[in-house]
């Protein structure tokens, strides 16, 4: 039963120089898309798309904040669920991709913090309030600079790795949280605008240019974790062989002609 | 669908919100580019340095030869 399973695959998946080989393949491809997205979607959004008849031209803020909040609470399961893999079946890779994970996490949760400031002066008269939803995002980035911090605290690579990995785990508390958290409290933030389980409360035409900017930034969120993993690998495989012939092709030093 | 302003004027001030939607664009297209452009500087320094590391140890072994033996 299930014990012929091939499995290779896994054990493929977690092999650093498999996956530093197989996602420079992609790359020229995810980078054309990801650029021609964020440009797309940003255009579309800040000059062709409609005003909104209450907040007016604010609204186009919209365009950043709800794709990088998304991105920055889909972006922590993403290093939780590395981190579990880490913990769970020893794979050095996923730890990587964990520490890779942390500082994008981290940028994407100020940025939902920083726009949804910036747009609340004009909608709610003030730049931050106390709120349910806002306080929880802010913890959200103390976790992600946990995490971050963590690596960096043990001389050992394997204990900060294990820290960190638990630190994102425990930490998984707080994404229904904030999820929730429009719900749960009478807050100042507006309800979610989009909801997978009913139609979307924006008109066609404002919400087209938010789903570019939404796939944009989950193409960015790929891109850029494939490009810090990369680094990462490069850092932690120093000593293997396929990493020194890398280093030594790239190599345009004085005695190496 | 259109453009919705007429002049750079008037995609400039978006009646009187200007300030607030181009500063959120402006931090965002920063940091997403300050995102893009760290690990492709990162990703040479590594195999420099690498290489670098290389380099040493090819002449430590030149100079030295029983030391590596």
């Amino acid at each position: 039963m299930g014990s012929g399973r091939d499995w290779t695959w896994f054990h493929r998946l977690g092999s650093p120089r498999w996956f530093y080989e197989t996602t420079g393949r992609w790359l020229p491809l995810l980078w054309a898309v990801t650029l021609a997205l964020l440009v797309v979607g940003l255009v579309w959004g800040l000059l062709y798309a409609p005003q909104d008849a209450k907040q007016g031209n604010s609204f186009r803020i919209i365009y950043l904040h709800v794709p990088v909040s998304f991105l920055a609470l889909a972006g922590y399961y993403i290093m939780a669920i590395a981190g579990a893999v880490g913990l769970i079946w020893k794979m050095k890779l996923s730890y990587m991709v964990m520490k890779s994970a942390a500082p994008l996490g981290a940028a994407l949760t100020f940025l939902a913090l920083f726009t949804g400031a910036v747009w609340g002066k004009p909608t709610w008269g003030t730049y931050w309030v106390w709120d349910a939803r806002i306080t929880s995002m802010l913890i959200l980035l103390f976790l992600y600079l946990g995490v971050l911090a963590l690596q960096y605290a043990f001389h050992s690579q394997d204990t900060g790795n294990k820290a960190s990995a638990m630190l994102a785990l425990v930490g998984t508390v707080n994404i229904p949280i904030i999820y929730k958290s429009v719900d749960w409290w009478y807050t100042l933030h507006q309800p979610a605008t989009i909801k997978l389980t009913s139609a979307p409360s924006m008109h066609p035409d404002m919400f087209k240019p938010l789903l570019v900017m939404i796939l944009a930034m989950y193409c960015f969120y790929a891109l850029v974790l494939i490009l810090n993993t990369r680094v990462e690998i490069l850092q932690r495989e120093r000593k293997t062989g396929w990493v020194r012939d890398l280093a030594r092709q790239a190599d345009t030093g004085p005695d190496n002609q | 669908m259109s453009m919705q302003f007429e002049s750079f004027q008037q995609a400039w001030d978006m009646a009187g919100h200007g300030p607030y939607v181009w500063t959120a664009v402006l931090v965002s297209v920063f940091v997403l580019c300050w995102l893009m452009q760290r690990p492709l500087v990162q990703h040479r320094k590594s195999l420099n340095s690498i290489a670098v590391q290389m380099r040493r140890e090819k002449m430590r072994q030149a100079t030295n030869p029983e030391e590596h033996s």
